[in-house]
């Protein structure tokens, strides 16, 4: 536990002096810290709890959505408009964790594509809910103690703060009572329930908070975006780089998504340059890496050795 | 009158197109019966077959349709590598890791004709492209005709080759039960590379078929076809290749009649809804397997 | 004194077989009662309906007189009927102690406690010096006593044993026939699945016998295996 908090805090300052260290990649940060913080999100659900979504996306667009029609039709700022989205995300998580979950491993998952995809399609059809296909604009902002919450610097500190809330939450989780029964749960659901733990209720707490936080980092991204279309906020190739993301940094464990942030956004933007917009690829060359070769992902495979290697050290010396 | 005319016409592209989601859904539903594989990459080896057909037709300026011969071996061959490469080593792991890995050679594939044919949206136009058959008062497109007759064909062959052919024996003894094939001789390896080739095969010609009909973007589209050919074999109840027939003329039907009558926007939603009552009230398909427990 | 245990009249059907027709058994606190009978008989069938893993065609189950018939298997556990599985489930990538973590947890969200509690039955299991092992490492007879941990550390009132003595070696088969017999004497009360004869006659203080989902004989340990028609039902009637 104290390793992890001092880990997180490392980060705090890495976070915090970033913008000087690295002046005029301030996007490329802000960017990093929303997939770190999604995909740690994600992973609460998919790693810790064991059910693969490949519709986050949905909570992304939910969050950015409530924030920049909040501000252009309601006037409402931020501090209001998230967290209604976390609301809604939330009940929404909850209501399609109850329809879905007795479904099993990949049918899960192709479930929701299915409901983000239907999502999408709404979203880009329902005008007066949205603004349809043409999207909405963010035209204004409060400015709380004068800041200016358009500018990237401001951004970029929300996204910290975003970032590490989300890894402090699953720190937690990962030394509670909840932590374990996640994993149990994931692991076999019948020695689970001898347990005492109910699998179904487990399930829908998790994705209840991993939607929570997923839409936050998805406010933030409106903001970051300020014209928002629904067909990139609710795309389906959101959600698998979310997914992927977490996958190949490692599943079920701490540290791992925000190593598959790091590693993937920062090669995609090395590739950028030669390859233009099939950055995608390199997700596609390290998923098949990693479940050839790593397949608990990359801090997944490291803790499996660490631990190994802690043992027989114990038991020897 | 004209409202029964309508109807049919509108009945008969259903099916017309139905029939080509069919030969998708089909290679999609062998896959997943000998397999228990959920290929996500089926869409875009169908976009694959897409493209190329598009660039036969550009570099040859023949029709795409003759594409085939080059198509119908070298789908085979590259389905016979990939399960060779990627899906045979993990073939003992959880269901969801060769969906992650055809995930991941969804991306490969479409990123790559991303690279190759740039972004934009393509088409093929072939010279018959405006032409209608009149049958009575109902017209229907030369190229939805074609379409249908190439998959008819197509699809007699497979059927043909499942139930008539040694070969095609052991493809349906490995779906029904592994062990057992394997305990009276089956290659149950060798079958399953073949039978991912032939998954592979049938969606690129499937392709071919689209190519006149529909526009293809490299990373778009496939997913979407993915998408639409899970609805077909659910609907049909996975690992039933004559179920999956049915699906596909079900999906094409529903989806023309949907977008005439009711709202064309939300084309794709019916499909998707359709496959998501299915999958949670009735998983045994229309006709046939449980999908609730794997 | 109410029964630990007692279930009537337990009827279990698989599509068209009736895996067990009728079977009723009945625990007092601190006893241990038998399941025997050949293979096939429906003894973890009976053992999965009472548990709760398995719907009942018909019959009662009665938990220190409270009604769970329809509970699922997380209340049951919850209310204390604690059981091991035939096959051995850990968590394979949680370690030792962690695995019994779980269980621990299940009255107490403080993880100093569940800790603390956790330890106690890893000592009691002889498995404590392997604490932070993965689960996944351990050998059979290993396996065998982290299960018995896992159900140990809900607190039960009942503990249903599923076939843990099977496979293991004369020194751990005595290991693990003391440990049983020193649960017991604490007050808890037992239901064991076993094939391993020398276990049924040293621990039972009730035998049933099943076989082909029916009950043939009931009975002290003594009484059941001299009973001729249990002998025949071993040896089979072919």
């Amino acid at each position: 536990m104290i390793r992890h908090l001092i880990g997180l805090l490392i980060l705090l300052i890495l976070g915090l002096i970033y913008p000087w260290i690295m002046p005029g990649t301030l996007t490329v940060g802000v960017t990093i810290l929303l997939f770190a913080g999604w995909a740690t999100a994600w992973d609460i659900l998919g790693g810790w709890a064991g059910q693969v979504s490949l519709g986050h996306a949905s909570f992304v667009g939910i969050g950015a959505y409530f924030v920049a029609i909040g501000a252009t039709e309601y006037a409402l700022a931020p501090w209001w408009s998230i967290p209604m989205a976390v609301a809604v995300a939330a009940l929404f998580a909850l209501a399609w964790g109850r329809l879905t979950f007795k479904l099993h491993g990949p049918y899960f998952t192709l479930s929701t594509i299915a409901i983000a995809e239907i999502l999408r399609l709404i979203a880009i059809n329902e005008g007066w809910l949205t603004g349809g296909a043409t999207g909405v604009f963010i035209d204004w902002m409060p400015t709380p103690f004068g800041i200016d919450l358009f500018e990237r610097e401001n951004q970029y500190y929300l996204a910290l703060a975003f970032a590490v809330g989300v890894m402090a939450t699953t720190i937690g989780i990962s030394r509670s009572r909840f932590g374990y029964q996640l994993r149990a749960v994931r692991e076999d659901e019948n020695s689970a329930m001898a347990a005492g733990i109910n699998p179904t209720r487990v399930k829908l707490k998790a994705f209840m908070i991993s939607s929570a936080l997923t839409a936050v980092g998805g406010g933030i991204y409106g903001l970051m975006l300020s014209f928002l279309e629904p067909h990139i906020l609710f795309y389906l190739l959101l959600s698998v780089q979310i997914a992927l993301t977490a996958i190949i940094g490692g599943r079920g464990t701490v540290w791992g998504p925000l190593v598959g942030a790091v590693l993937l956004v920062s090669a995609g933007e090395i590739f950028r340059t030669s390859f233009a917009e099939a950055n995608l690829l390199i997700y596609g060359v390290l998923i098949l890496l990693i479940i050839l070769f790593l397949p608990s992902g990359i801090i997944g495979e490291f803790n499996r050795r660490l631990t190994r290697r802690l043992y027989a050290k114990r038991a020897q010396g | 009158m004209g409202e029964l005319v309508g109807l049919i016409q509108n009945i008969s592209n259903g099916l017309l197109i139905g029939a080509v989601y069919a030969m998708v859904g089909a290679g999609l539903t062998l896959i997943f019966g000998v397999m228990r594989t959920i290929n996500f990459a089926h869409g875009d080896f169908v976009v694959l077959g897409m493209y190329t057909a598009f660039a036969f037709n550009m570099i040859f300026g023949l029709d795409p349709y003759l594409s085939l011969l080059v198509v119908l071996p070298a789908g085979f061959v590259l389905g016979v590598l990939i399960e060779r490469m990627v899906l045979a080593p993990i073939v003992d792991k959880p269901h969801e890791t060769s969906l992650l890995a055809t995930l991941g050679i969804s991306l490969i594939i479409g990123n790559i004709m991303l690279l190759t044919f740039g972004g934009e949206s393509k088409s093929v136009y072939v010279a018959y492209a405006s032409e209608v058959v009149s049958f009575g008062e109902v017209r229907l497109s030369v190229i939805l005709l074609l379409a249908g007759a190439v998959t008819a064909l197509v699809m007699g062959g497979l059927y043909l080759l499942l139930h008539y052919a040694e070969f095609g024996r052991s493809i349906r003894a490995t779906a029904e039960n592994r062990l057992g094939a394997e305990l009276v001789g089956i290659n149950t390896r060798s079958i399953q590379g073949a039978v991912f080739g032939l998954g592979v095969m049938l969606a690129m010609t499937a392709g071919v078929a689209l190519i006149p009909l529909l526009f293809a973007t490299p990373t778009a589209t496939g997913p979407i076809l993915t998408l639409k050919a899970f609805v077909v074999i659910v609907l049909g109840g996975l690992g039933r290749v004559g179920a999956a027939v049915a699906g596909g003329l079900i999906l094409g039907v529903v989806e023309v009649l949907g977008t005439a009558y009711i709202a064309s926007a939300y084309r794709d939603a019916y499909g998707l809804l359709f496959f998501l009552i299915i999958l949670l009230f009735k998983p045994e398909g229309l006709f046939g397997r449980s999908v609730k427990r794997v | 004194m109410p029964n630990a245990l007692k279930a009537e009249g337990i009827t279990v059907r698989f599509g068209g077989v009736v895996a067990v027709d009728h079977v009723s058994l009945s625990l007092e606190p601190g006893n241990i009662l038998g399941l025997i009978g050949p293979n096939g008989a429906g003894k973890t069938t009976l053992f999965n309906a009472v548990t709760g893993f398995v719907p009942l065609e018909s019959g009662q189950v009665l938990f220190f007189d409270q009604d769970v018939t329809v509970a699922p298997p997380y209340k049951r556990a919850q209310a204390g009927m604690g059981r091991t599985f035939q096959t051995e489930r850990p968590f394979e990538e949680l370690t030792v102690l962690e695995n019994v973590l779980v269980s621990a947890f299940l009255h107490t969200p403080k993880r100093k406690t569940a800790e603390k509690l956790a330890m106690e039955m890893l000592e009691r299991v002889e498995l404590d010096d392997r604490y932070d092992q993965p689960a996944g490492d351990l050998n059979l007879a290993r396996r065998r006593r982290l299960e018995l941990a896992k159900a140990l550390a809900i607190q039960p009132k009942v503990l249903l044993l599923d076939e843990v003595m099977a496979g293991l070696n004369p020194p751990a088969l005595r290991e693990m026939i003391g440990l049983v017999s020193s649960l017991c004497q604490e007050g808890l009360a037992i239901v064991m699945v076993e094939h391993i004869m020398e276990a049924i006659i040293e621990l039972s203080d009730h035998v049933i016998v099943l076989a082909s989902g029916q009950k043939i004989a009931e009975g002290t340990p003594k009484e059941v295996t001299s009973n001729p028609q249990v002998i025949e039902a071993y040896l089979g009637t072919d």
